[in-house]
């Protein structure tokens, strides 16, 4: 079973690293995106003050830039994938297969993570270091951290993408949720602008929403705006929504299930 | 022999939205859906033996998909029961898709972007087959199939006939014990056809395969299938021999004469004239009355035939009176 989990992780990747233009177009989009808001970052420091709210310019630039790769690199394509599939009418296929569906969409969008990690974040980051210099993290222990936050806020990101998926199933026609849900979790996470700079209200309603814990907690980690303990307890709340979500999802696609079984979807 | 699928009283129900007219009935039928209860399929059974080749008729809208779908597990029937090689698809769907191959003519089941191996490779590990039964099985496919000629080339770019064979053996790679095929023909070309109806009679032949097919291609049962299950508004209308329902449900046959002159008196008693097109007359008479020889001698002593020949009623008659008489 496994092997074939991995075998969908492989031939997505061979699929992807075939696509020569799309990899252009993604990095040229990233990185305009990236200088566009370093440029921000930099006329808004430009007043001669040192630091705001405690960042210093390069903090937030190490931030902005590490930002735009992990969207670039955190491939959430399960929404899509459903959608397309139920208004196709493929997902029959797929279920006459004996294995578990969303495992396979998860195995297909881990082979999109990696291809991107070698054909979006590598030239991202040279491309970044050539032009603000390397975005080194604040410490060795930081980094240390940085990575297994990463892979919760992945599973968070991929756990919503799913949920809203399974949402297809029931009212068929998707139209603009998964760009509503997009834009939410661009504007919430903190991806463009961190949350620190939004006004007390929002930050602390946000800190009961799973949104904050996808980008801003690996980063904050990063760039060592948070403490190890901080952190740590960051990535507690983080698992917690990855169980939470995960729950929800296995609920609603039993649920699901049960529905298309019974009425023919 | 025990049956390979055992299909008692099965019965499907959909509920119907009924959607109102006009700008106020679509609002009323937002707030107060009136929803109607239909029998998509009702009351249907039948068992199929091993290694029998079944088709599976009716027209369109007669409840067939409906009756695969439940077959296959992916849908639940109102009520009735189902065995397929004696599991419950509904308790076990898992282990009853891993007995059954599943082609439709109209979906591919084939990775778009990849070439056609790579889809065979990911089947073999989503099955669990075991490398060396999956060589045999490949050996034995390819060369029926003759995949070897586009094993490589991406699936989109394949022609219909050659993905249709791709999808034939990716549905028997993990050698199932029934095979379902949804309209396996539709869109393809005589010689096309004609491979794929080989390779499923070669298939029954060889292991033994249950095949279940339902298509609206005659020729396609006339040439496979030892046994007809005809299905209409959800019902078994007929279920036996290709022959026997040829048979009982069209026991005309026809008689078409070519005079050298025209002639007054064309009439017989046991046979009625049904068309007459210049010197061509059509006579319709039935098997039990009168035979077509008493006939011929009959017209023959006072008509001038200059030629004729008689039709025996096909497959495309009995299916055309089963879909209009019931």
């Amino acid at each position: 079973m496994l092997q074939a989990y991995w075998y969908i992780t492989k031939m997505k990747l061979l699929t992807n690293l075939a696509y020569r233009f799309e990899v252009f177009a993604s990095v040229g989009t990233n990185l305009i995106l990236m200088l566009a808001s370093v440029f921000l970052w930099q006329t808004a420091y430009k007043g001669g003050v040192g630091t705001v709210q405690s960042f210093s310019l390069q903090d937030l630039t190490t931030y902005t830039i590490l930002s735009i790769m992990l969207g670039a690199m955190f491939v959430c394509d399960v929404q899509d994938t459903i959608y397309y599939k139920i208004r196709e009418g493929q997902i029959v296929t797929d279920f006459y297969r004996p294995i578990p569906l969303l495992a396979c969409y998860l195995a297909d969008d881990i082979g999109g993570m990696l291809s991107a990690m070698a054909n979006r974040v590598v030239p991202l980051i040279l491309l970044a270091s050539i032009f603000f210099g390397i975005p080194w993290p604040s410490s060795a222990l930081s980094l240390l951290l940085f990575f297994p936050s990463c892979l919760l806020s992945y599973a968070i990101l991929w756990l919503l993408s799913a949920l809203v998926g399974l949402v297809a199933f029931w009212v068929m026609e998707l139209g603009n949720m998964g760009m509503v849900k997009d834009s939410i979790v661009r504007v919430l996470s903190g991806s463009i602008v961190p949350l620190w700079f939004f006004p007390e209200s929002v930050q602390t309603i946000s800190k009961f929403l799973p949104f904050q814990y996808t980008y801003q907690t690996p980063l904050g980690i990063y760039i060592g705006n948070v403490g190890t303990k901080e952190a740590l307890g960051a990535m507690a709340i983080q698992a917690l929504w990855v169980g939470l979500l995960f729950l929800l999802l296995m609920a609603g696609w039993k649920r699901t299930k049960k529905k298309t079984l019974i009425q023919g979807g | 022999m025990e049956a390979v699928i055992e299909v008692i009283d099965l019965v499907k129900e959909y509920t119907i939205a009924k959607k109102g007219r006009g700008l106020r009935g679509s609002l009323k039928s937002l707030l107060f859906p009136q929803k109607t209860k239909v029998n998509g399929v009702d009351g249907i059974s039948f068992s199929i033996a091993p290694g029998e080749i079944v088709g599976y008729i009716g027209p369109n809208g007669a409840g067939k998909s409906t009756t695969i779908k439940m077959l296959t597990g992916i849908l639940h029937p109102t009520s009735g029961s189902i065995k397929v090689c004696g599991i419950s698809p509904q308790a076990d769907r898992k282990a009853v898709v891993g007995k059954l191959g599943v082609v439709f003519g109209q979906r591919t089941q084939l990775y778009w972007d990849l070439r056609l191996g790579e889809s065979f490779e990911l089947l073999r590990r989503i099955y669990q087959v075991d490398k060396a039964t999956y060589e045999e099985n490949m050996a034995v496919l390819g060369d029926v199939l003759k995949l070897n000629d586009f094993i490589d080339t991406p699936v989109r770019q394949l022609s219909l006939g050659q993905r249709m064979r791709g999808d034939l053996a990716a549905a028997m790679l993990h050698s199932p014990s029934v095979l379902f095929l949804d309209e396996p023909t539709i869109g393809l070309d005589a010689d096309a056809k004609h491979a794929i109806r080989d390779f499923i009679k070669e298939m029954n032949r060889k292991m033994g395969l249950t095949v279940i097919l339902t298509t609206h291609d005659l020729d396609d049962v006339e040439q496979l299938c030892s046994r007809l299950v005809v299905v209409n508004h959800g019902k078994v209308v007929e279920d036996g021999p290709i022959d026997s329902i040829i048979g009982k449900l069209t026991p005309h046959r026809l008689l078409v004469v070519e005079l050298e002159r025209p002639c007054d008196d064309l009439s017989h008693p046991a046979a009625t004239i049904i068309k007459q097109e210049g010197l061509k007359v059509w006579y319709q008479f039935e098997k039990v009355r009168v035979t077509a020889a008493e006939l011929i001698s009959d017209l023959s002593q006072k008509l001038p035939i200059q030629d004729l020949s008689v039709k025996e009623p096909d497959i495309e008659d009995a299916i055309r009176a089963v879909y209009k008489g019931y």
